[in-house]
């Protein structure tokens, strides 16, 4: 079979909420040190999202047969909404990714058609990118969907940090048999994720760095993902700018305003 | 030559006894060259159904093309091939009849609120038909036309888009170049082939129009499927091609190529396994059915030889060897089994012509069957081969003779004397 790997236009968007969200999850200890493990993942991830944001996002792409670099500019609203709209390079400008909920779509411009992501395509490629659809919509419930539990504490090369082992709950619908995450103690930023199947086997790991503050936020700027059978790529997102707490509403996370090419 | 005559002879001193005998093995060869003919036209509907509606017999690709099936692995490299200088070279091996070059791409198909993953198939709209039948099962609609956005979809995919022949498509599929190709088709027609996997997920497109799609040059291809009319050719077919491409001899045709090609037992494992079993299976009924016939003939054989005891008595008594009286029955077995070897071909012979020519059609009674992934009517028809009555011939005269050893070894054991004196 040929399996459908890329799927529509992804939205850039949802990979850098991910990335937010990952930050965010991975930053939130400004440790009270009886904190628990879960209370210093949600910390994190509230940090790094915020109640709402606007960013300007570039994305590269490097894969063994093409680069390419795409311009967004990303919307969320709590961990429900995100809308992606790509808006370099020329050819791809107005492409477009709504997340709402568990849902998927993607505005295609060329043909002036929205389509929905179908539940067998969540774990496409986003955009031809290493984020898959289903990055855009689960990295949102990190709390919800792992147990997690403190695996190491202590000094990594001179640098005081957690490592967090979330397990996905027996409910939860995650494709991942582990994640292991490494958060900065000191100022509780992310400095990477490591992506497990469930047999125990390293899929990709994700890397943040390039910590610098937006309005009053500190946050990872550059997020990148490396998939381990195919060291040579990678995904790299970085922050251009970044602003918290915009007003937004859920109705601006519509499938028109996923059609207006803005 | 006098031992033949006297056994020729002995086999008609009990005409009816004889006459049984020899329908009883004739029975067994009709029986067991009718089942193996059987298998044999069973086995060439599933390959025939296994190779014919898509695959083909014989197939290349780009080496490393399996398992990911990689957009990218297209033959001979990024930079393509001249197609149709490939498909002349393939045409030239002895044993190809036809070759259609295909492009595959994973997408979406979307159409109102349904959005479908769907397996893209390009094909070649003049050389496919050729090579496949896929296009040949349209229920709705035409194939689609070369170079128009068209697409052929099978049934079930077609049902869960809610789409008819003419119907608009949306196609989406992340192109060579990292973009992500999408364009509207219109659906020409629909098909089925009664196979799950064709008719849920698969889109059939013009070549040019899915290559441009992709964002793939038009020498860019990631299969090329060969059509032989003698699929059991496929191996030796396969190495011929192999050898034809990568001959450093036709260094000026384009050069030797990297590629793989591979028979359809290959590419379609479960198909093989299926023969092989059927195969297997021939064996074992030949060996029952003439395992039946055996006791039978040598309980005959035996009365034949005790009634002789005498004669044996007196033969000896003249100077022939114990060897001798078991070498006259073990012709004896022989004769028979010739004899019923004539009478079961001229009996089997037509049945099985006639057989060939009117299959009999269980359509009535049992739809059509998925097995192994290939499709198989309830037709019964029988295949003529060589192997079936071959085994049908060595099993019966086998039988035979083996039937023969025991009383030709007792017939040797009786003592003149005795048997003369009547003791």
């Amino acid at each position: 079979m040929v399996g459908p790997v890329g799927t529509a236009r992804r939205a850039r968007p949802r990979a850098a909420a991910g990335a937010v969200l990952l930050a965010a999850v991975l930053a939130a200890a400004r440790p009270a040190p009886a904190q628990t493990a879960r209370e210093i993942v949600d910390r994190v991830d509230r940090m790094l999202r915020g109640a709402s944001s606007r960013a300007d996002v570039v994305m590269e792409i490097a894969t063994e047969h093409w680069t390419r670099s795409l311009e967004m500019r990303v919307w969320s609203l709590g961990t429900a909404y995100a809308l992606i709209r790509v808006v370099a390079p020329p050819r791809e400008a107005g492409s477009a990714t709504l997340k709402a909920g568990d849902e998927v779509w993607n505005y295609l411009p060329r043909v002036d058609r929205t389509i929905k992501v179908p539940p067998s395509l969540m774990m496409g490629s986003w955009m031809g990118s290493h984020f898959t659809n289903d990055d855009l919509v689960k990295e949102s419930r990190v709390i919800d969907d792992y147990d997690i539990a403190i695996g190491f504490e202590g000094e990594r090369q001179g640098v005081a940090v957690w490592e967090f082992v979330l397990t996905p709950k027996p409910t939860a619908a995650v494709v991942w048999g582990r994640v292991v995450q490494q958060v900065r103690k000191a100022d509780l930023m992310p400095t990477w994720a490591r992506y497990y199947d469930e047999r125990g086997t390293l899929i990709r790991t994700m890397t943040f760095g390039d910590y610098r503050r937006f309005g009053s936020r500190l946050v990872p700027a550059v997020m990148t993902v490396r998939p381990e059978d195919k060291p040579d790529e990678s995904t790299t997102v970085r922050y251009r700018d970044l602003e918290f707490d915009v007003r937004l509403s859920p109705a601006f996370f519509s499938l028109r305003s996923l059609q207006e090419r803005r | 030559m006098v031992w033949w005559r006297i056994a020729w002879r002995n086999l008609w001193r009990n005409r009816r006894r004889t006459l049984i005998t020899a329908s009883a093995l004739a029975v067994g060869f009709f029986g067991a060259v009718l089942m193996v003919a059987l298998d044999d036209g069973i086995s060439a509907e599933l390959l025939d159904n296994g190779t014919g509606v898509l695959t083909g017999q014989v197939q290349l690709h780009a080496r490393g093309w399996m398992p990911e099936r990689s957009l990218y692995a297209t033959i001979d490299g990024d930079a393509g091939i001249d197609v149709g200088a490939l498909l002349a070279r393939l045409r030239a091996v002895p044993g190809v009849a036809a070759a259609a070059p295909r492009v595959w791409a994973g997408g979406l198909l979307s159409a109102g609120h349904q959005t479908e993953g769907a397996v893209l198939m390009g094909a070649d709209m003049s050389l496919e038909p050729g090579v496949s039948r896929i296009l040949g099962t349209l229920v709705a609609g035409r194939a689609p036309r070369a170079g128009a956005r068209e697409l052929a979809i099978g049934s079930e995919l077609a049902r869960k888009l809610r789409v008819a022949a003419g119907a608009e498509v949306v196609v989406v599929a992340p192109a060579a170049d990292g973009s992500t190709g999408n364009d509207v088709y219109r659906v020409s027609g629909v098909f089925r082939t009664g196979l799950d996997q064709l008719d849920g997920s698969y889109a059939v497109a013009p070549l040019g129009a899915l290559q441009s799609l992709l964002a793939l040059a038009p020498g860019r291809v990631h299969e090329v499927a060969v059509r032989l009319p003698d699929p059991w050719a496929a191996p030796a077919v396969a190495r011929a091609i192999a050898a034809a491409l990568t001959d450093a001899g036709h260094a000026a045709a384009g050069g030797p190529l990297d590629v793989t090609v591979e028979p359809w037992a290959s590419f379609n494992p479960e198909v093989a396994e299926y023969l092989q079993l059927i195969t297997a299976s021939n064996g074992l009924v030949v060996g029952i059915v003439f395992l039946f016939a055996i006791f039978g003939v040598a309980n005959t054989s035996l009365m034949g030889a005790y009634e002789r005891r005498r004669e044996f008595a007196v033969v000896r008594a003249l100077g022939v060897g114990p060897a001798g009286v078991a070498r006259t029955v073990v012709y004896e077995g022989l004769a028979l089994g010739v004899l019923a070897l004539a009478a079961g071909i001229a009996v089997t012979a037509p049945v099985l012509v006639a057989w060939h020519h009117t299959p009999l059609n269980l359509g009535w009674l049992i739809g059509n069957l998925e097995l192994a992934g290939a499709l198989v009517r309830p037709v019964l028809r029988v295949q003529y081969s060589l192997h079936g009555p071959v085994m049908g011939a060595t099993g019966l005269l086998v039988t035979a003779v083996l039937a023969a050893l025991y009383p030709a070894v007792r017939a040797a054991r009786v003592p003149p004397a005795d048997a003369l004196a009547g003791r």
